[in-house]
């Protein structure tokens, strides 16, 4: 298990250089974007009636504590102060420390993420198999045809049709929040399930959005692994129909695993759409609101965890990779 | 005693012409004791053939007519199911092609090994395992390393081994192996015929080797069937149909094999191309546009197997004397009787 240690200790390492790169490379893309904060605060002040000299007065008054320095030393304090698990503070929020706001988002976009994922990838593995194995039945092509169709659909157009059944059609489901207002946060029934009412849309429309993919690619994987040789050799060998069916499941498989890592991180980073249309105070929802008003710590730090989630979930499906198959092992 | 008895098989594939037979009427016996060598050229059928024995015909393939008796099982081609899932492994044992990749890439060997145990039923896995790693032992392999290995840690002749262990570790008494020295270096090619042969005496097989290469054949087989277009134009004891070929596509065959004692430019290569299914005359004689002994009545019959003295069969209209002289003679013999 040395082996195994050394590869993780390896992994870890060029991880943290990627963690560096990109978060260096997007506080200056973040800082180069044009506009400042306090541009749309302006605005909506002016928008609210006052002068240009009252509204910069105010203005000033509550972003004055924006740093001046050069942006080369403000990156070495970002720097020294992510060392020490400093995000900062945010400037639209005046003073809320940023890794209070990612937090509270986090769970949001994680639950119903990793749960849309999960259910889209058992859902779609096993319509692929079937779609595989009954490739040349009605059944079959049926399944295959709503895979394409369902990967083809924008999300944002899935969220919204979901939206107008299932909430202003039939009533069934809210369309906004992550539970009833009314409620007090905490493990009573009633809010539980008020949480859970409110992410069954967000959830399906993850869930529809990567079954396609995990239909087609487990599809074609499965065609892949009934012409291999060892397939043809254990129907001649007399192997049961049980055993030949693990062999081609697992062979099968194989390649999926890493996407679902992958894909994990990368949902991560595809939320907005999803939390945008059903109101969900995600990361994703976060990040496009501090997007907006210019809140560059809330941005570099919603980038840096997406960053993290993606590198950390690509040496997680390395490292499993390993472990399932012989072939990549040392 | 006759372990494998083929009659008059058929087996058609479905092209956009219809139904074309890739083997047709062929009849084989395949005895205890007897290593008997299939060889003919790629597209002659002789793949489909071996596959046949074990009622695996591919997609999108069938069996048209004919039976394959295997004693004390019957017609394998009557059987389905868990029946033929027991005669496949349990009776019949198939070697692939060392170039293929014939173990589950993700499993030891030797848990593929208790795979196959329990999926036929062995009571004794122990023991199953013991004989796998005395099988292997034989074949000059360390049997508690290889049970330990996967797939991408064996070399091709390694492979092509535990191929022959997996087929024989039921106690199969019947052993095919389709192209067992293709892709294999001279010395391993050697070995493994070595190891085919031993292992053969040992159990008492009956073994078929199908090959296009006559000269790692004759090595060690005991009688020899040639295959052309689907049908079986030559059988008989392997020396007697080596040193008299008497039909003119064995004659062929084995004038271009080049020995390596001996002048390369001696062998002389088969004019023509090798039929496909499509190509393949449908009637008369399936040779006669290659075959430089051809009379008029191979253009409309197709010469039958016919058995002649010493075990030997041919399907030709030429007199065998005729073919053994070399010297095609004028177009008057008709009969096909040797």
């Amino acid at each position: 298990m040395t082996g195994f240690a050394r590869r993780l200790a390896g992994k870890l390492l060029a991880g943290l250089v990627m963690v560096w790169v990109v978060v260096t490379f997007t506080f200056f893309l973040v800082h180069a974007l044009p506009g400042k904060p306090g541009d749309v605060q302006y605005e909506s002040y002016i928008m609210q009636g006052f002068n240009p000299e009252e509204a910069r007065a105010k203005v000033t008054a509550v972003y004055g504590f924006t740093s001046h320095d050069p942006l080369f030393s403000q990156y070495l304090g970002y720097l020294g102060r992510l060392l020490h698990g400093d995000l900062g503070q945010s400037v639209y929020y005046s003073g809320v420390p940023v890794s209070h706001l990612i937090w509270s988002a986090l769970p949001w976009t994680v639950l119903p993420v990793l749960t849309g994922l999960l259910v889209s990838f058992l859902i779609g593995v096993i319509a692929g198999v079937i779609a595989a194995v009954k490739r040349s039945s009605r059944w079959g092509g049926l399944l295959s045809v709503s895979g394409s169709l369902v990967a083809g659909v924008p999300s944002f157009v899935l969220a919204l049709l979901l939206l107008l059944v299932f909430h202003t059609e039939w009533h069934l489901l809210p369309d906004a929040g992550t539970s009833d207002i009314t409620l007090e946060p905490g493990w009573s029934p009633e809010y539980v399930g008020s949480v859970v009412q409110h992410a069954v849309l967000p959830v399906i429309s993850y869930a529809l959005l990567s079954y396609g993919g995990w239909l087609l690619a487990m599809k074609s994987s499965v065609i892949t692994v009934l012409g291999d040789d060892f397939i043809l050799a254990s129907e001649l060998r007399g192997l049961a129909p049980v055993t030949r069916a693990r062999y081609i499941g697992r062979n099968a498989i194989l390649p999926l695993f890493t996407v679902l890592a992958l894909s994990f991180g990368i949902m991560f980073a595809g939320s907005f759409f999803i939390e945008q249309t059903f109101d969900y105070p995600g990361l994703g929802e976060l990040l496009l609101k501090s997007i907006g008003v210019r809140d560059y710590p809330v941005m570099a730090g919603a980038f840096l965890l997406i960053t993290v989630a993606i590198i950390a979930a690509n040496i997680v499906a390395d490292l499993c990779y390993t472990l399932i198959d012989p072939r990549v092992r040392r | 005693m006759t372990e494998v008895q083929v009659r008059d098989l058929t087996i058609e594939y479905q092209t956009s012409a219809g139904w074309l037979p890739a083997v047709a009427g062929a009849s084989l016996d395949l005895r205890a004791g007897e290593i008997t060598g299939l060889v003919g050229e790629s597209g002659s059928g002789k793949s489909t053939l071996a596959l046949a024995l074990l009622n695996a015909v591919p997609e999108p393939g069938r069996v048209a007519a004919g039976s394959v008796e295997v004693a004390g099982v019957g017609d394998v081609l009557s059987l389905s199911g868990k029946q033929l899932r027991k005669v496949r492994g349990g009776e019949l044992g198939y070697v692939f092609q060392a170039s293929q990749n014939s173990m589950n890439p993700l499993k030891t060997i030797g848990k593929q090994l208790l795979d196959l145990g329990r999926s036929h039923e062995v009571k004794d896995l122990r023991a199953l395992i013991a004989r796998a790693k005395d099988l292997a032992n034989r074949m000059g392999m360390d049997g508690d390393r290889v049970l330990d290995s996967y797939q991408h840690q064996l070399s091709g002749g390694m492979r092509q081994r535990i191929g022959i262990v997996f087929a024989l570790v039921l106690n199969a008494k019947v052993l095919i192996l389709d192209e067992p020295t293709t892709a294999l270096d001279m010395l391993s090619q050697a070995a493994v015929l070595d190891i085919v042969r031993t292992v053969h005496d040992e159990n008492q097989l009956s073994t078929l080797i199908i090959t296009h290469d006559i000269g790692a054949i004759s090595e060690i087989a005991d009688r020899l069937a040639v295959m052309y277009g689907g049908r079986i134009v030559e059988d008989g004891p392997l020396l007697d149909v080596l040193r008299r070929p008497t039909h003119p596509y064995t004659r062929a065959l084995i004038g271009a094999t080049a020995r390596i004692t001996g002048d390369v430019d001696a062998a002389r290569a088969l004019p023509g191309r090798p039929p496909d299914l499509t190509t393949v005359a449908r009637v008369g004689c399936v040779f006669r546009d290659r075959c430089p002994f051809a009379v008029t009545a191979c253009a409309d019959t197709e010469p039958p197997l016919v058995v002649g003295e010493a075990g030997r069969r041919r399907a030709c209209h030429v007199e065998p004397s005729t073919v053994l002289s070399g010297t095609p003679g004028t177009p008057a013999a008709v009969g096909g009787q040797p």
